[in-house]
């Protein structure tokens, strides 16, 4: 390397870092502004997220148990979550469609009294795990056989399941040891649950599981 | 080795031919009408997106509204929009079916590499473009491409080392201009859907501002029929408008344009990582194929196993697009089928390869006369 080229690379430095010094602005400049607490992934709370930035969800009454009382009869609902966000209502309201499933066997349910008491309802988030789609809870297993792609699910699980009508993943909601496994598709892991309480009757959603699609 | 790098890139500026421009001589055959076929329908929807732009609303609440307005009330909106829909798919499938005919005949190989590598590039750009565009309609189908696609980043997360920096998120929110799929999302995809071609087209004009060539060399009849196609189609197939995006309930099935069907059908026979991968394998091997492809001959049956890779993604993207039109899937039994024939196809192709070259080598031995009769030819070409 003679002294010309050295010196080349040497005022080069400096010119390159000057042009990174631009264009680092120019990249944040494509970045949405985000409230705190979104896309927190896998259900893990950063350090830096104070408990209060967390969405939070007003309680919603969905369905009496009188309603819930045919097993593998379902009821769809929408839970709608708030972001706490620097607009002038000061939360960013989300939805996250919901359906709940009666079973007619017990199982323990992470949201219901955090799995420790068995039960027989269970509710999940309609959002599919795999790529953000809404998926639909199919009571015949026959129309998962024909429609969503010709999975052919083994003697014991020929009963409601849920499927979705993007990439063709189907979950069992009454799997004993997982519920919502993932039986077939290309999901990575089984959908949210939603936390629940039973009042008098009624049931009532009191959140999601906290995370993002993936 | 920077002086060569330069001289590598002067050569090939200089034989550069991103329309077919150059290929007047031979426009009696319509695969070199191809370039030319390009420009015109790029032409044409730019002509047609700024009349759109008069009559679009960029809101998530209006964007439907306003299309159905220029679909049915504004005097010929219906003939715009159709220009604008069918201008798009006819500038797609001419690029491909270039990119087509420039790899079975071997013209990305020197000095057309730098041609090969834009022209591939704007397939890439030209998706995009149709991608960010058909989201403006704001219906179901386009609802649910984008989320799926930009979902799709996410997963790069889960990358090992370079994982950690978290750009697939990064990617999707600065698509998504928020958390999730709404106005800030619709906005930069008008943004991008515009900004891909305006910025283009000046590159363009620049190229042959510089190269001194005509732009047009299509002859007038030629333009006749294609204008009439555009014109016909529009008005016989009038372009579609789809069910309005409802965030709450996902289509059975989900499709898209033509050009995304065979990868989503590829989408559900992966893990999620995947489907971000193979895409982006696919894009580097189009982009790299040039540097790959060492053999000297350009015909077809002078280089056996590029020529069945190539084929084998055309049967591959047929075959895809047909399973996923009549929604079949057998998740459990169809990714084993795909990998077996692609290991066989493979083989073939390198068994092919290796048995040309090893004849080649036997009758190079038996008429060992080459030399003496390259020289003129390539005197009296140059």
């Amino acid at each position: 390397m003679n002294r010309r080229t050295f010196l080349k690379a040497l005022s080069a430095v400096p010119v390159l870092g000057a042009l990174g010094a631009f264009l680092a602005p120019v990249l944040r400049y494509l970045k949405p502004n985000l409230e705190p607490g979104l896309g927190v992934p896998q259900g893990k709370i950063p350090p830096d997220l104070a408990e209060g930035d967390l969405p939070k969800g007003e309680p919603l009454a969905i369905a009496t148990l009188e309603e819930l009382r045919e097993p593998w009869s379902s009821k769809f609902f929408v839970f709608t979550q708030k972001y706490p966000q620097y607009t002038p209502e000061l939360a960013k309201a989300a939805t996250v469609p919901g359906v709940a499933i009666k079973l007619p066997w017990k199982l323990a349910f992470p949201g219901y009294k955090s799995g420790k008491e068995p039960t027989d309802i269970v509710i999940f988030s309609r959002i599919c795990p795999h790529l953000g789609c809404i998926f639909n809870y199919v009571p015949n297993w026959r129309e998962v056989t024909a429609g969503y792609g010709g999975y052919m699910p083994p003697e014991e699980r020929r009963h409601g399941l849920m499927a979705c009508p993007c990439h063709l993943s189907i979950y069992d909601p009454a799997d004993r040891e997982q519920p919502g496994r993932v039986l077939s598709g290309p999901a990575p892991r089984p959908p949210r649950y939603f936390s629940y309480e039973i009042r008098d009757g009624v049931i009532v959603v009191t959140g999601a599981e906290p995370g993002g699609i993936a | 080795m920077w002086d060569r790098l330069r001289e590598w890139f002067r050569e090939r500026k200089e034989k550069l031919d991103l329309f077919d421009e150059t290929q007047v001589d031979r426009q009696d055959n319509p695969l070199y009408l191809l370039g030319q076929i390009v420009y015109f329908s790029w032409i044409a929807v730019v002509v047609s997106g700024i009349l759109l732009m008069i009559w679009y609303e960029p809101t998530t609440h209006g964007a439907y509204n306003s299309i159905l307005r220029i679909q049915h009330e504004v005097p010929l909106g219906w003939l715009i929009r159709g220009v604008h829909k069918y201008g798009a798919d006819m500038l797609i499938l001419a690029i491909t079916l270039r990119i087509y005919r420039m790899y079975f005949l071997g013209e990305y190989k020197r000095p057309n590499e730098l041609s090969w590598m834009i022209l591939f590039g704007s397939l890439v750009l030209a998706m995009i473009s149709g991608l960010t565009g058909y989201l403006l309609i704001w219906n179901q189908r386009a609802f649910w491409a984008a989320k799926v696609v930009l979902t799709v980043a996410v997963y790069l997360d889960e990358l090992p080392l370079i994982g950690q920096t978290r750009f697939g998120s990064a990617i999707a929110f600065a698509f998504l201009g928020g958390p999730a799929e709404g106005q800030g999302t619709l906005t930069r995809f008008y943004a991008i859907h515009f900004g891909i071609s305006a910025l283009l087209l000046v590159a363009a004009e620049i190229y042959f501002y510089f190269t001194r060539r005509r732009r047009f060399v299509l002859s007038p009849t030629a333009l006749v029929i294609l204008t009439l196609m555009l014109v016909v189609t529009s008005y016989v197939f009038p372009a579609e408008m789809g069910r309005r995006a409802d965030p709450n309930r996902t289509p059975l099935p989900i499709l898209s344009d033509w050009y995304f069907l065979a990868l989503y059908q590829y989408v559900k026979y992966t893990p999620p990582l995947w489907a971000g991968l193979g895409p982006g394998l696919l894009i580097a091997y189009g982009m790299l194929v040039p540097f790959l492809d060492r053999s000297k001959g350009r015909r077809p049956s002078e280089r056996p196993f590029f020529t069945v890779v190539g084929v084998m993604a055309l049967v591959y993207f047929l075959v895809f697009t047909a399973l996923i039109m009549f929604n079949i899937a057998v998740i459990g039994r169809d990714p084993h089928v795909v990998l077996l024939v692609t290991a066989a196809t493979l083989s073939v192709g390198l068994g092919l390869e290796f048995r040309y070259r090893r004849r080649k080598k036997l009758e190079e031995a038996a008429a060992p006369s080459p030399a003496p009769r390259a020289a003129p030819a390539r005197a009296t070409a140059g």
